[in-house]
């Protein structure tokens, strides 16, 4: 009798710890980092096609010194990445559409400049 | 006879007045065509200029918002809302909101009442826990006393110019410092690798040269933001802008003459032209 009374205290002890370390990890969580707005949620680095993104997009300020297969390699990636913003929500696919059609735009521009120079 | 030649010398007189007349008046018409087309009309006031009204939903929400660009110009580069956060160049084009805003978007991208500039947090954007007075900072159209900064105070000491602040001249001596990276939004790049500047010679030999830029032109706008949309892609030699394309707001118009210095400030781009065009 003594024995059950004993594990269900201990059962109880357990379950109420899990408890409480559950609540105390989420008020953790809180505590370190103050919730973001959806914009920066939505910008971690495990989401594929940001890191994408964020790659073929940061070289736009070297663009004149790429050859004209890096910018035709550059181009493509940038044409893959269309269909995976456009799966965004609309406030997303606005600006990523947006800034991807720039990007894309300037590595098309001097790769025609490069072109025509060689003409 | 002689009575029958004044005759046809009266004649001549006669055809040929209305054709001097004519002719005057094509003229006229056209030296007022070539002011109207070729110099653009006086800019407003330097605090009036670059002024964007935002009347998406003014009828049923707190009213239009005024968007002044000399404000955020001091702080920001041109390309880091323009490309990063995706601000659009034309009227209306951007899809702004509320919505967007309090999504981290838009004006919500930096005013989020969290991020911290110059150690003090920006004050969110269409906060649902906002109150009126503090809509009233952005929703101020012709809501007098609304707005935190005036023109003149803010810009008190910064170095002025032929036409209100001169930013280039405040950019390059260090008394601004804009920032080209919002957090979270933008893409972290390289230095960009030093453009060489160029000069394009007028089609009229009474036309000075221009000795374009791409460096201070950059520092504000990186490539992306003229690249290929205000100046695309063509042979050398192929593309013959004018005034013309400038004053409807093409090549150089799309920005000089809305918000980088007006288009009757000759001389800042046509060195040793007049300095300023009535």
């Amino acid at each position: 009798m003594f024995k059950v009374k004993v594990r269900t205290k201990l059962k109880a002890s357990i379950v109420a710890l899990l408890l409480w370390t559950g609540l105390a990890g989420l008020c953790g969580v809180r505590a370190l980092g103050e919730p973001q707005s959806p914009a920066a949620q939505a910008d971690p680095a495990r989401e594929s096609w940001r890191k994408e993104f964020d790659d073929v997009c940061s070289k736009t300020q070297d663009a004149m010194t790429f050859s004209q297969e890096e910018l035709t390699d550059l181009i493509r990636r940038c044409d893959a990445l269309r269909p995976q913003i456009e799966k965004l929500d609309e406030s997303r696919k606005k600006v990523y559409l947006g800034r991807l059609r720039m990007c894309r735009g300037l590595y098309a521009y001097v790769l025609d400049a490069k072109r025509n120079e060689k003409k | 006879m002689p009575t029958y030649s004044m005759r046809r010398g009266t004649r001549r007189n006669e055809r040929g007045f209305p054709l001097l007349v004519l002719a005057c008046g094509i003229l006229i018409l056209g030296k007022i065509a070539f002011a109207q087309i070729y110099l653009p009309n006086a800019p407003p006031e330097p605090a009036e200029y670059g002024k964007v009204i935002l009347d998406n939903h003014a009828t049923a929400g707190p009213g239009a918002v005024v968007f002044d660009h000399w404000l955020h110009r001091s702080k920001f580069t041109c390309r880091v809302c323009h490309v990063d956060i995706g601000f659009a160049m034309e009227a209306k084009a951007t899809g702004i909101s509320a919505s967007t805003n309090r999504e981290g978007f838009h004006c919500g991208a930096c005013h989020d009442g969290k991020r911290l500039f110059e150690g003090k947090p920006i004050f969110a954007a269409c906060s649902d826990a906002a109150n009126d007075k503090q809509c009233d900072r952005c929703h101020s159209l012709g809501k007098k006393g609304a707005r935190k900064y005036e023109y003149k105070e803010f810009t008190a000491k910064l170095p002025k110019g032929i036409y209100g602040v001169n930013w280039e001249a405040a950019e390059s001596s260090g008394v601004i410092k804009p920032v080209d990276f919002v957090e979270g939004l933008s893409v972290k790049m390289a230095k960009m690798q030093n453009r060489k500047d160029f000069s394009v010679e007028a089609r009229y030999s009474w036309v000075h040269p221009i000795n374009f830029s791409h460096e201070k032109h950059s520092i504000w706008n990186g490539c992306e933001l003229c690249h290929p949309e205000i100046f695309p892609s063509a042979p050398k030699g192929t593309v013959h802008f004018s005034m013309f394309h400038n004053v409807e707001g093409q090549y150089c118009g799309a920005c000089h003459g809305k918000v980088a210095f007006p288009l009757n400030n000759c001389r800042g781009c046509h060195q040793g032209g007049p300095l300023w065009a009535p």
